[in-house]
């Protein structure tokens, strides 16, 4: 037992003390919360606008037929627009989309996390779109009959009154969908930007030990997971206090 | 046309699936200051789309509806605008759960009427006081009972200052005891001058309160007249119907 | 936060647990795999992505490492058989008896030699340095890790490794560096701008740039290194057997002929 002990404290030294390769991982890890950051915040803007678009022409397109003229032309290319948009993003790896902006799209800029951001981001758009339309879809009609009626708009009555309620349905799946693209950016290595998983990755590759590196790399996720966990638990729990 | 018409209906109609199913099949109406006006009829008989599409609630296949002199079924007209002026009562109350009361009271008035947040206030709770609630203005609206949600129902509505009031079957989803608390607060507002279109079951009501009665069936109106008339002297067979089956 | 620590903790000793026992296994079974009765079978593990040493060739591998590789397995009298793993997972393998040994291109570091035994040299690899035809850095002199310039290279190679070291150490920092998946990304970055030079392989920077306009390499060469084959520190039996068998391999002249097949004359 000692010695085995003794063998895991030099591996230890070896793999994060000695060649002072703690610093990469403190680097990655910095990289992954960055873009997962970011990537959120592009990721609910457009999601939402997206969520928007398509729910939008689903309440509305009978009466929008009847009354609408033009608007009805341009809600409905919207639609087509953002359910290609949705298919495409959904159908292609994320690795693949990561690969596709980097060699691609953002041929000129060279600051790899800035592409990862925009690739995460609008990746991770297509499912939070989705995700919202469920959860204005699933806020009662009725809700938004009584917006309207008070002389709210339509954007108005979405804004203060159903996507509030939307954002308390969905507000589980979200934390599954944050959860998700943290974990997705450990592909971000593909286009040689060092997120926490590429951290490990490398510390394996110079120091010839799996254990170690792995296991740090796991161990800094599931941290984070957790705390994701009881910051999202916190907030639904505010949230459903205003009700009762 | 009348000076004292605040609506004026004219061959409204309502077709779903291509004309297949005709909701409403060309009604003509006026609804005049002042009045209460009481659409009663079978279920399916088209009074709650007559309703909702005043406010367009539904969007109208035909006809015009003439609001404070403007058709509010052109296209080109703001029908935030008009909604803004005819307060809406929903079967099922339709308070937003997750605002206090008094919040679901001021949001409507503060953001589209541009009043202070205090002046709506202040606003709020003298109607709630009128209804007895004053003392709920923090609660959020689980914490109510569907009377007095009801209540709260139609003190939102009437925060926005509307020329009309349109109730939607506002007593058929409460417990029995509870009809009467919203009945009274709906007949104070008749009293006071309040132009009102009511689609109810409640007859009682019809009979006491209402300056006008209208039957419909098959989405059309068959019979209209004074309460008094058309609940003790119907004259059209299918009115006589209606009535014979619903306790009056 | 407590039961967080506590569970971490638990899950730590359990991970620890496992791995101790899974060690073990491994250091008590790795001798056996060199007994030369019955035709044994040699494991080699490679990573068939660098031609001309080793790559895939239908469903079977080819290259020099590989037929050099067969030749020593023929010396011993066993069966060669290869697996084909991530470059960075060779030395690892290595290490704790998954595999008998690790020949794929393979420089001798300190590091390295920390955790493996390495053959004697067999051949030497030259390193060299890609740039556009059109760029300011026109020789070795002009590479700076300074933070100006940016270089590309395969994750976990030599190249890397020599590349990511401090400045002072012959390297151009970390930061400086950036480590794709495969040599082709890294060339694929250069074309696009993302990087200022590739830090490769001579062999596949030949193929590069024949294959890629507007790509020239450096005269000269960053880093010549000696390819060796690595061997579990325990098994010094086979290290013993293997250096005999590239002995007499070089003496005949194999090794040479299996280079020159592969690189014609430069």
């Amino acid at each position: 037992m000692k010695e085995t002990l003794a063998k895991l404290g030099e591996k230890f030294m070896l793999c994060f003390v000695d060649g002072g390769y703690w610093k990469w991982l403190v680097e990655g890890f910095k990289n992954s919360l960055i873009i997962t950051f970011f990537a959120i915040l592009i990721g609910f803007a457009f999601g939402i606008l997206l969520a928007m678009i398509r729910s939008s022409y689903d309440k509305n397109e009978e009466t929008l037929k009847l009354h609408g003229g033009l608007g009805y032309w341009v809600l409905k290319f919207l639609n087509a627009l953002s359910k290609i948009y949705i298919t495409v993003i959904r159908g292609v790896p994320v690795v693949v989309q990561l690969m596709i902006w980097y060699f691609v799209i953002l041929v000129s800029q060279d600051n790899g996390v800035i592409v990862a951001i925009v690739a995460f981001g609008f990746n991770s758009a297509a499912y939070v779109a989705e995700i919202f339309r469920g959860g204005i879809m699933s806020v009662d009609e009725g809700q938004f009959e009584a917006g309207r009626s008070l002389g709210f708009g339509y954007v108005r009555t979405m804004i203060n009154i159903v996507i509030p309620q939307a954002v308390k349905t969905v507000l589980p799946t979200l934390l599954n969908e944050v959860i998700a693209l943290l974990k997705e950016t450990s592909v971000a290595g593909y286009v040689g930007i060092m997120d926490l998983t590429k951290a490990g990755d490398l510390i394996r590759g110079r120091t010839f030990e799996a254990f170690m590196p792995l296991i740090a790399v796991a161990i800094v996720y599931l941290l984070t997971v957790v705390i994701l966990t009881a910051v999202f638990t916190a907030v639904e729990r505010r949230l459903r206090k205003n009700e009762r | 046309m009348n000076d004292n018409v605040l609506i004026h209906v004219e061959g409204l109609k309502k077709y779903y699936l291509g004309g297949k199913v005709k909701a409403l099949d060309g009604v003509d109406c006026d609804i005049r200051k002042g009045e209460v006006l009481v659409v009663i009829g079978p279920s399916g008989s088209g009074k709650s789309t007559f309703l909702r599409s005043l406010n367009l609630l539904e969007i109208p296949t035909g006809g015009k509806i003439i609001f404070d002199g403007k058709d509010v079924t052109d296209p080109k007209a703001n029908i935030n605008l008009h909604r803004r002026k005819m307060g809406m009562v929903f079967q099922h109350f339709n308070l937003f759960p997750n605002m206090t009361i008094l919040k679901n009271m001021t949001i409507a008035p503060v953001q589209l009427l541009k009043k202070s947040k205090a002046e709506a206030e202040k606003k709020a709770m003298e109607l709630l006081s009128r209804v007895g609630l004053a003392d709920r203005a923090g609660s959020y609206p689980s914490q109510l009972s569907g009377g007095q949600k009801q209540r709260v129902a139609i003190v939102r509505a009437l925060c926005m200052e509307p020329e009309v009031m349109l109730f939607d079957e506002p007593t058929s989803a409460l417990d029995p005891e509870m009809v009467g608390e919203v009945l009274d607060v709906m007949k104070e507002l008749a009293h006071v001058g309040m132009t009102m279109a009511v689609v109810t079951h409640e007859m009682g009501f019809a009979k006491e309160v209402a300056t006008r009665v209208i039957f419909m069936d098959g989405g059309k109106i068959l019979e209209e007249g004074k309460p008094s008339e058309i609940f003790e002297n119907p004259q059209n067979p299918r009115t006589q119907d209606f009535l014979s089956k619903v306790i009056v | 936060m407590k039961k967080v620590l506590a569970l971490v903790l638990a899950a730590l000793m359990v991970f620890s647990l496992v791995a101790c026992s899974g060690s073990g296994k491994d250091e008590t079974s790795a001798p056996d795999t060199s007994a030369p009765e019955e035709k044994a079978t040699l494991v080699m593990a490679t990573n068939a992505a660098f031609p001309p040493y080793e790559f895939k060739e239908g469903d079977s591998f080819a290259g020099i490492d590989v037929e050099i590789a067969g030749k020593i397995a023929e010396k011993l009298g066993m069966t060669l058989e290869i697996k084909d793993v991530e470059f960075g997972s060779i030395v690892g393998g290595v290490q704790t008896g998954k595999f008998d040994m690790g020949m794929a291109g393979m420089t001798v570091t300190d590091e390295r030699l920390k955790s493996v035994n390495f053959s004697d040299s067999y051949a030497t690899g030259i390193q060299v340095v890609i740039v556009k035809e059109d760029s300011a850095i026109k020789s070795l002199d002009d590479l700076k890790g300074d933070g100006s310039m940016k270089f590309g290279v395969q994750q976990d190679t030599t190249g890397d490794i020599y590349a990511s070291d401090t400045v002072e150490n012959g390297g151009y920092g970390k930061d400086n560096v950036v480590r794709y998946k495969t040599g082709a990304d890294a060339v694929q970055a250069l074309k696009t701008g993302k990087v200022d030079a590739v830090i490769i392989d001579n062999e596949p920077a030949k193929s590069f740039v024949s294959a890629n306009e507007g790509l020239s390499i450096l005269d000269g060469s960053w880093v010549e290194e000696n390819y060796a084959i690595a061997i579990a520190k325990e098994n010094t039996e086979l290290l013993e057997k293997v250096n005999n068998a590239l002995k007499e391999l070089t003496a005949d002249g194999t090794v040479k002929s299996i280079i020159d097949k592969y690189i014609p004359a430069e």
